[in-house]
């Protein structure tokens, strides 16, 4: 029993547009019959500026929300110069003095009279005549015809709504109590209502304070917010002093401005104030346009406030099914497990997964007697890997793959196969047998004798392979995607293991890293000259709304010194055009991924330029989370590059930016900020701490969180290696390694190797860290970890340096052929240690003499310690100073010695008593 | 219990009083019980005791404890309906009012009693309203069928009630009959817990109300709920309580408290028929089918829940019964969605699916909220082969009512029918959660994870542990687990259950393939255990059956005896079978 739905485009005829179509009158008044009322307009710019006016509202008239009458006069008044009074009195008489339903057949059988027909050979001089086929005229023709189509029992409904539709603007007063949403924002916008109220004229003069209050009581008011807008930006020419409101919303910000949204979509569906049930194809949109709010934005869409909708939806259109797949989508993104899962459940035992799911193209097979539950599975699936449980996703894609290969839906076969491939990239998987059980289908018919990255990369190229042939192209470019990420860490052996073997470079080709990139970007160009496949036109219709949803204000934070000006520069990206969200999102992620990319192969300008790209152009059509990494990046860069005091400094816009988006990511960033300054600071007991809160981020189930999961024990062992318990860092850091190798992650590899040689250097046991550093150094050859090497070669020369001054050539050697890197790509840090290790390798070296060329040893000196202070490392800071008052000692300059041997004093001091230390910016934590 | 001459009087009264406000169904429920009440034989003539003698003889065979003659369990907080305003000064105007209504003129009767301001005539008004906008609504149901398929039909008049009824509560001026519609509207509006306390209210002022009783067990979804209710002891608590637990699956205690209400009222069809629905559900059909047969002897014109009795006879496969009781009530009353239950049913038996689906269909348009005629219809469709019509059915049947665990249970076999055993198990769980104790979900969910697609044996030998715990009378549960122990080669666990399902096939003298493949394994292992007593047992049991197992057993029994004559039995080798 398929939900019957009704075919779109339904033209209704409702209260508000009975308003319009006698707006229209007065505009083009009927020539036969005597004018009930005197041509009003005083000048023809005036009459113009009404005409425009209709015309923004008989184009508007599709949107899902109605303005109610109270809005739609103060547009009028807005519009109507010295006429406003006449105009609204006109209207409101108008509409209250049609009582009966005879009055109604009246009015529409006038309305014909506008219409300028066939047979209107003579025009009387000054008569305006609407072409029937002008926008006006076809908007009046539906009208009529909407009219005429209604039955008796219809024509009653009509007129009971345009009771009521008067009675609401006439009295403002609620005869139901509005639902109440038990939404936080809901105070903000009662302030704001409060804020407006002298900037709304009320219509009737006989309001009386009771129900004054009660309008802001019932939070009725806000009408500036949507549908007006829409009109006003519409008409150029007219000034409107709605300008002034719309300040008021950016300040709100985002969560305001969504407050505003749900109760406009709520006065649109409440059954007892408004009642304007909108057709069956705009309400689709208006979901559409939902579900991908809530993708976007993630957590910090309202909960609550949007479930009640929901609700309401559902109770007033119980065959609209999409309803369930959006409260999915709602729970889903707030991390409720259970009710995602009853509603996805739901939602395809309705629908069959029939409902015009989006990538399902309407071509293929669509009267399939099975229905579409593969698409279910499909679903089940990325909602497991969504709450972390592989397992279970890995069991309900497989079982995917086997339905959509029974029913042959080879649509649906690629996009699994495209998610298996992506939770095998995510988690960890140690071994096949582990995760997988022995039904495992698709990777098991492969052959077990493959690695599981083996495996991935097959699987991976057959995905790639069937989604290319079915023309998917977004789920094509999504897979180069993949594809790239995939050849970014690892690196490909020959499949077979037999037969000749050809001599391999074990390496990663960046190369084609760049070609998956760059091919996975042609996606848009195949966009700007299609036509979109996507159902838009539900979509379409609410685009006036969505163009104004999106908040104008700069989006880029101004991050480097790029001021606010700049930032209009990007409101094309609010105009509806032509390129699908999904496309641009895809696009936006390549541009993640290649900051990634070079973030992974040390080019530090490159990396930042791409994230850069992706916050400025990408922002609007990307959810909320990739933003955050975007903004991580450049976050990241800026502690690198200038120190922590202005990460800080943008890490506070940022997380003013992002409220409560994706909290996880930035709160990320933000440990990690801590972490790092607290080492540098000598804040041990801090640093622990964060490092135990890291921790806690991460899932407890094994293979999920990877990253995280490294990450803190990372900073565990190197801050066990800042309180010198070389032992217990080793421990860590080994167990780490061990973990790494087990789930293959190589380039995480490299960096605990290099970990292991530092904590071996600072143990003093430098013969034994050289092999760490030596294996270190051939990981990152292999992956192409350019500045990672060079870093290892700095640790590689320390360790030669401290073997003894008969290796300070070759300690000098390496450090010479890791410096132009270094000084390239690398951070403060990285350079300051080179420094220190250049002029370490000069001291020590028996034939170099100070007293000859002592600027070649204190010029770096001076470079790592300005460095230093910026980051306000105290442990090298005052290692550089120590060396700085060692080469003056010997020179004997005294003045200068006793200088820096203060300095050193003073980093000492402040390394050796953290706490005395007021630092302002731990109080964020 | 009061006695049985007050219960009488009590209700006498409550007849004309409800019947007089119009409340026709209560009243005729307290007229049903009104008869119901053993007669006293020394007042009445022998014809009328003959009447009742026929519902007795049942009522002796089925009791299995006799109540002693009716214990005094509490005080009734009320003793007699009270007469609040005198009858006599009935206004002119409320005649006419309860006339326009009885001819079903709502609006008129209330226009008329709009001026009056007696309780009584109150009441009436708002009752006559309400029903007009009920009935409006209903109109305008098929009217807005517009653009998204459904309307939003409202009862219009529910905010004016509701105003109104709560302004008459504050000043204390309503009489429980308000009350009761005040609980109503509140209901309809959404304000459980306010509909609650003023139900409580209504009926322990005013007891013998049924419709505010009933109105009140739909407010009780769970257990706790019913508890914290704060209710005056009467005699009509113990209805509802019955009534009460049997929603909330707990069919025993509805039971007892049933049995103990036939004590007074002995002849009461509806202690009957909702003993029949109880029993129904403890799965008792012999006993319900004896009731209903005794019912239709009484009631030949019943159709109110005559659908469960065609339930029974469709699992009983009697054909011919339930075409008679589909023309009986065809014949009675062709337009109640019972009787197009029990078609649908009939054809369904008939194996006529089709026609079993318009039928159901039918019963639906009439009720769109008959739980069970989704359920079945489900059926049919899954008989179809149209599974996705079959699960659109099943999931309106639990977006119903989300503890029919037989919709449930449905939906995971349709799911798993189309090859996605895994998705059905979301279904399965359910069901299983909702119905702990029914073995026949745990064998389902069992058969879902040994799927050859799933192959989740462990997952599936705790599901079938747990049906064979809970009273297993197909007997499937004991062997599958010993099975899958086969299978995983836990053969002392296999051992353990192929010798626990053959004992309960000695007990129930059942034969077959799964005996033998019981005393074959049995004999094997026991062998290998080095048993050979044991294992000879088994064996010689063996012999008795035809087929290749008796040639295996023969063989069997020749290594053990070549064992154990001459040779040590330690290095013997074993005669390939």
């Amino acid at each position: 029993m398929a939900a019957m739905l009704k075919p779109p485009g339904n033209f209704s005829v409702t209260p508000h547009k009975v308003s319009v179509c006698i707006v229209l009158q007065i505009y083009a008044p009927p020539a036969q019959i005597t004018l009930p009322f005197p041509f009003p307009f005083s000048s023809i710019a005036q009459h113009n500026r009404l005409g425009m006016f209709l015309l923004a509202l008989t184009k508007s008239c599709d949107d899902i929300f109605e303005p109610k009458l109270d809005e739609l006069i103060t547009q009028l008044r807005e519009i109507g110069g010295e006429l406003d009074h006449w105009l609204s009195d006109h209207l409101t008489c108008r509409l209250s003095s049609l009582s009966s339903p005879d009055d109604l057949f009246n009015f529409f059988s006038d309305l014909r009279g506008i219409l300028a027909g066939p047979d209107s050979g003579v025009v009387v001089d000054d008569q305006i005549i609407l072409d029937s086929n002008s926008n006006l005229g076809v908007f009046l023709r539906r009208c009529i015809l909407a009219f005429n189509l209604l039955s008796f029992e219809g024509v009653c409904h009509l007129l009971t709504n345009i009771g009521t539709y008067c009675k609401e603007a006439l009295s403002s007063c609620p005869t139901y109590e509005l639902p109440h949403l038990d939404d936080s924002s809901n105070e903000v916008e009662a302030l704001l209502v409060y804020e407006n109220m002298d900037l709304e004229n009320f219509v009737f003069d006989k309001v009386t304070e009771e129900t004054e209050a009660r309008k802001m009581a019932s939070e009725k008011v806000s009408f500036h917010i949507h549908a007006p807008k829409a009109l006003f930006g519409l008409i150029e020419d007219i000034e409107v002093s709605a300008e002034l409101k719309f300040k008021h919303r950016e300040k709100t910000g985002e969560a305001s401005s969504f407050a505003h949204h749900m109760k406009d979509t709520l006065r649109g569906i409440d059954p007892n104030g408004g009642i304007f049930l909108r057709t069956n194809w705009q309400i689709q949109g208006y979901l559409c346009e939902q579900a991908d709010a809530i993708e976007k934005h993630s957590c910090s869409f309202p909960l609550n406030a949007f479930e009640s909708i929901l609700r309401q939806l559902q109770k007033l259109a119980p065959e609209l099914h999409r309803v369930h797949f959006l409260r999915y989508l709602n729970n889903l993104y707030h991390n409720d497990y259970p009710a995602s899962l009853e509603n996805l459940h739901c939602y395809f035992d309705y629908s069959a997964g029939a409902e015009g799911f989006d990538f399902v193209q309407p071509t293929s097979s669509a009267s399939n007697s099975f229905g579409r539950y593969e698409i279910a599975l499909l679903c089940l699936g990325m909602m497991h890997f969504h709450f972390g449980h592989p397992k279970q996703a890995l069991e309900v894609l497989t079982e995917a793959v086997r339905v959509s290969q029974q029913q042959s839906n080879d649509t649906c076969l690629a996009y699994t196969l495209a998610a298996i491939c992506n939770l095998l990239s995510a988690i960890g998987i140690s071994s096949t047998t582990e995760i997988l059980g022995s039904s495992y289908g698709p990777v098991t018919s492969i052959g077990t004798s493959l690695s599981i990255q083996q495996q991935l990369f097959v699987l991976l190229r057959r995905s790639l392979k069937r989604a290319d042939g079915l023309k998917l192209k977004r789920l094509v470019a999504s897979n180069r995607l993949a594809m790239a990420k995939f050849g970014l860490t690892h690196v490909q052996r020959p499949l077979l293991s037999f037969g000749p073997k050809a001599s391999m470079k074990l390496k990663t080709c960046p190369v084609n890293v760049c070609k998956e990139l760059r091919l996975s970007s042609h996606l848009i160009s195949e966009f700007s000259t299609e036509s979109s496949i996507m159902i838009t036109d539900g979509v379409f219709s609410t685009a006036w709304l969505k163009n104004l949803q999106k908040p104008m204000g700069s989006l880029v934070l101004s991050l480097e010194n790029a001021s606010g000006a700049n930032s209009n520069a990007f409101h094309f990206c609010a105009q509806p055009n032509s390129i699908p969200g999904s496309v641009l999102q895809l696009l936006g992620s390549s541009y993640l991924l290649r900051a990634t990319a070079w973030e992974i192969y040390g080019s530090a300008p490159l990396a930042r330029i791409n994230a850069l790209v992706y916050a400025t152009c990408f922002s609007n059509a990307s959810s909320s989370a990739d933003v955050a990494l975007a903004y991580t990046k450049l976050i990241q860069h800026l502690a690198v590059f200038k120190g922590h005091r202005e990460a800080f400094a943008a890490l506070k816009l940022v997380e003013e930016k992002f409220c409560s988006i994706s909290k996880s990511r930035i709160l990320l960033l933000k440990l990690q900020l801590l972490h790092e300054r607290a080492l540098h600071l000598g804040h041990l007991k801090l640093a622990q701490q964060v490092c135990d809160e890291l921790g806690v981020l991460a899932s407890s189930v094994t293979g999920v969180d990877m990253e995280l999961k490294t990450e803190a024990s990372l900073r565990h062992a190197r801050t066990l290696l800042a309180a010198n318990q070389f032992g217990q860092a080793a421990a860590v850091a080994h167990s780490l390694f061990c973990m790494c190798y087990k789930f293959n992650l190589q380039v995480e590899n490299a960096t605990v190797l290099l970990l292991l040689a530092e904590i071996h250097k600072k143990s003093g046991n430098a013969v034994l860290g050289l092999p760490y550093a030596l294996a270190s150094l051939s990981f990152c050859q292999s992956f192409n970890l350019d500045l990672l090497k060079a870093s290892a070669t700095l640790t590689l020369a320390e360790l030669w340096l401290s073997l003894g001054s008969n290796h300070a050539e070759r300690a000098s050697i390496l450090v010479q052929g890791a410096l132009p890197m270094i000084l390239g790509h690398g951070g403060l840090e990285l350079r300051s240690r080179a420094y220190i290790a250049e002029a370490k390798c000069y001291l020590s070296n028996p034939s170099f003499s100070v007293f000859e060329n002592s600027e070649v040893v204190l010029d770096p000196l001076r470079q790592a310690t300005e460095e230093l202070e910026i980051l306000e490392y105290h442990e090298l800071a005052a290692e550089a100073f120590y060396l700085i008052a060692m080469v003056f000692d010997k020179l004997g300059q005294l003045e200068e010695r006793e200088e820096a041997a203060a300095s050193f004093m003073k980093h000492v001091k402040a390394l050796e008593n953290p706490q005395n230390e007021q630092d302002p910016l731990f109080n964020i934590h | 219990m009061s006695s049985k001459e007050s219960c009488r009087n009590e209700l006498r009264t409550a007849i004309c009083q409800l019947s007089d406000r119009c409340l026709y169904s209560a009243a005729k429920w307290a007229a049903e019980q009104l008869v119901g009440i053993e007669q006293d034989p020394a007042k009445f003539t022998p014809s009328h005791t003959r009447f009742q003698l026929g519902s007795s003889s049942i009522r002796r065979r089925f009791r299995t404890n006799e109540i002693a003659s009716t214990p005094t369990a509490g005080v009734s907080s009320v003793s007699t309906p009270m007469l609040e305003e005198d009858e006599a000064i009935d206004g002119d105007f409320y005649l006419l009012a309860k006339s326009y209504f009885d001819c079903r003129e709502y609006r008129r009767a209330a226009h008329v009693l709009r001026d009056q301001t007696r309780k009584k005539a109150v009441f009436l008004r708002c009752y006559a309203l309400y029903l007009a906008g009920e009935k409006r609504k209903e109109e305008e149901m098929i009217e807005l069928e517009g653009p998204l398929g459904k309307s939003d039909a409202v009862n219009h008049e529910l905010v004016y009630l509701e105003r109104e009824l709560s302004m008459l509560r504050k000043n204390g001026t309503v009489d429980p009959f308000g009350l009761y519609l005040y609980g109503l509207v509140l209901n309809k509006k959404g304000s459980e817990n306010l509909a609650r306390t003023v139900l409580v209210e209504s009926v322990n002022s005013y007891p013998w109300n049924w419709n505010a009783w009933t109105e009140l067990q739909s407010l009780c979804t769970t257990i706790d709920i019913l508890n914290s209710l704060n209710l005056n002891y009467h005699w009509m608590k113990d209805f509802f309580l019955a009534n009460a637990y049997q929603e909330l699956r707990m069919h025993n205690e509805s039971l007892g408290k049933y049995e103990y209400l036939q004590g007074t009222f002995s002849f009461s069809n509806y202690i009957q028929a909702q003993i029949a629905k109880a029993q129904y559900s403890l799965r008792e059909f012999e006993q319900v089918e004896v009731i209903f047969e005794e019912l239709l002897r009484n009631d030949p014109y019943r159709v109110e829940d005559m659908d469960m009795y065609s339930n029974v006879l469709y699992a009983k496969e009697c054909f011919s019964t339930l075409s008679y009781l589909a023309h009986r009530v065809f014949l009675t009353d062709k337009y109640r969605p019972e009787s197009c239950f029990i078609i649908g049913n009939y054809y369904s038996l008939k194996g006529q699916h089709e026609k079993s689906v318009v039928y159901f269909r039918r019963a639906l348009k009439l009720n769109k909220n008959y739980l069970s005629a989704w359920t079945l219809m489900g059926h049919e469709y899954v008989e179809m082969k149209n599974t996705p019509a079959a699960v659109d059915a099943y999931r309106r049947a639990v977006d119903i009512n989300p503890c029919d665990y037989r919709a449930w249970y449905g939906l995971g076999q349709a799911y798993e029918m189309m090859g996605m055993p895994y998705y059905a198990l979301h279904y399965f769980r359910k069901s299983v959660f909702l119905q702990p104790n029914d073995s026949r979900l745990w064998i389902a969910m069992g058969q879902c994870y040994e799927t050859d697609q799933l192959q989740m044996l462990e997952d599936a030998i705790k599901c079938y542990k747990r049906a064979a715990n809970c009273n297993d009378t197909e007997a499937i549960a004991l062997h599958q687990i010993a099975k899958l122990s086969k299978d995983l080669k836990r053969s002392e666990e296999a051992a353990f259950y192929y010798k626990k399902d053959l004992e309960r096939m000695e007990a129930e003298e059942r034969e077959g393939p799964n005996l033998v493949e019981a005393l074959l394994f049995l004999a094997t292992y026991y062998k290998s255990q080095k048993r050979f007593e044991e294992a000879e047992i088994y064996c010689t049991r063996l012999l008795d059956y035809t087929g290749p197992e008796k040639e295996t057993a023969k063989s069997l029994l020749r290594g053990m005896r070549k064992a154990q004559s001459g040779f040590s039995s330690i290095d013997i080798e074993h005669l390939p079978p």
